[in-house]
């Protein structure tokens, strides 16, 4: 295990570096680089410290959507993504492909599918935007 | 490109050929900065002293025929017709697409006074209280532009794909070759799919990136419309939606025309200067560009990771994917 600064700590010492010291002496056309960079750390601050809970979040998230999609689909006569499993124990990037292959099947989505998808997608965006642009999914925020 | 920092024997000479001067005739050219305007390319501000047309100008350098959207030349060509039918737009004086003079094909215009970086612009809107005028203004000038004869368009962006079907195509393309899966922008394509409009019975002129950062302001309102390079024959919905673009509001969230006004002003003017505006297209345009705007965004992310385009910009634009992602499914339910 690493001594403190942690990586947050490290990278909110970084931030603080490019917003106060460097880019007022940098030339004018590396400014704005210098902005999206410590932009970059804050973002990577609060990445290392909300990723993790988020990730496992978004897997059961999609875990469940899946298995819910796959019942549904068995209902309506459609057995080709049926297999119901609530202990999927997959990474998020592969439930994310099982989940664009359905959506890409043109075959129709019933109405609750349809609307636990939605719902379920914003639920990980919002979080994903609490590491990326806190404040964006505000109610407030107008599409 | 190659160094510009003193144009003036190179464009001297070009220009003394376009007007014809005499040898002895007086004519000097001073680059006096650099605008701030335009990402992919160089606009140098000159001064030209002598000749027919003194005063100050904006050389518009694409650096690399690579990057090209449309060709300098063509892009002049749509400047010069939607200038004619009242668009504000600067005047082009002079297209060249010999390299060898500014190190890449160039457009000269005339320089237009005004704020365009986004955030001192919503700050001298918002001082001024002149938000509704200039939406106003767009909406009347995006009327003009699609009240234009397609047949004056130059031949390069006269025959595009049906606006409709080769936008959905498009996206579709991009997210199939997205790094990584990314379900929300399935689920809206999915959506666009099962409402798509019918293609526009009237194909017109669009600029297709009128926004906040593309248009010229100052106390008196809107100014001029830049950025002509990815002007189409399209479906005229696409231009109003664009423009109502979350992103180009930059924080004037309740303000949905590039935080400056609202759809009722923008729709209002659009609609008294004779244009025929759509709620269904509207709102379906919202949702795509929306979407479209997103995947492009990963495309930037992917041009730095693959060495495409290594930038720290580029780099950071995989992290505002989110934003696009999230927007495109509250537009699906917004209505």
């Amino acid at each position: 295990m690493q001594y403190r600064p942690d990586a947050a700590e490290l990278l909110d010492a970084v931030a603080s570096l490019l917003e106060a010291d460097v880019i007022t002496s940098v030339p004018p056309h590396l400014q704005h680089q210098v902005r999206v960079a410590a932009n970059l750390c804050r973002i990577l601050e609060r990445e290392t410290q909300l990723a993790g809970t988020n990730d496992d979040a978004e897997r059961v998230r999609l875990s469940l959507l899946l298995a819910l999609i796959g019942n549904r689909d068995d209902t309506n006569g459609d057995d080709t993504n049926g297999d119901d499993t609530n202990g999927d124990d997959r990474d998020v990037r592969s439930l994310r492909a099982d989940l664009v292959a359905r959506l890409d099947d043109p075959a129709p989505l019933d109405a609750v599918v349809e609307r636990s998808v939605r719902e379920a997608l914003l639920d990980t965006l919002r979080a994903d935007l609490t590491i990326a642009k806190p404040g964006y999914a505000a109610p407030t925020g107008a599409p | 490109m190659s160094d510009v920092a003193d144009p003036h024997d190179a464009l001297c000479t070009w220009l003394r050929a376009q007007w014809q001067l005499d040898p002895g005739e007086h004519l000097h050219v001073e680059l006096v900065g650099e605008s701030t305007a335009g990402a992919r390319r160089r606009n140098l501000v000159l001064e030209i002293a002598g000749g027919p047309r003194p005063g100050r100008y904006v050389a518009t350098v694409l650096p690399t025929a690579d990057i090209a959207i449309v060709g300098m030349a063509d892009e002049a060509t749509v400047r010069m017709v939607a200038r004619e039918h009242g668009v504000p737009v600067p005047e082009v004086i002079g297209v060249c697409t010999d390299e060898s003079v500014l190190g890449g094909q160039f457009f000269i215009s005339e320089f237009i006074g005004g704020e365009t970086i986004p955030r001192r612009l919503l700050r001298l809107v918002h001082e001024q209280g002149i938000g509704a005028k200039i939406v106003g203004q767009l909406g009347e000038s995006f009327a003009r532009l699609h009240a234009i004869d397609p047949a004056h368009a130059p031949a390069a962006i006269s025959a595009p794909p049906d606006p409709v079907g080769g936008a959905l195509d498009a996206v579709h393309t991009v997210i199939d070759n997205l790094l990584q899966p990314e379900p929300a922008f399935s689920y809206a394509l999915r959506w666009l799919r099962e409402h798509r409009p019918t293609e526009p019975e009237q194909r017109r002129i669009v600029h297709a990136d009128v926004r906040t950062g593309n248009i010229i302001v100052d106390h008196s309102g809107l100014r001029s419309i830049l950025d002509w390079e990815t002007a189409k024959v399209g479906d005229p919905m696409e231009d109003l939606a664009w423009v109502c673009t979350r992103m180009w509001r930059f924080g004037e969230d309740h303000l949905t025309v590039g935080g400056l006004g609202t759809v009722d002003t923008l729709r209002d003017a659009y609609v008294a200067a004779g244009g025929a505006w759509d709620d269904h297209r509207y709102h379906w345009w919202r949702v795509l560009v929306t979407m479209r705007w997103g995947t492009g965004l990963a495309g930037q992310a992917a041009m730095h990771l693959d060495g495409r385009f290594s930038s720290v910009v580029m780099a950071a634009s995989g992290r505002r994917v989110a934003e696009m992602a999230y927007d495109a499914l509250m537009l699906i339910d917004a209505r």
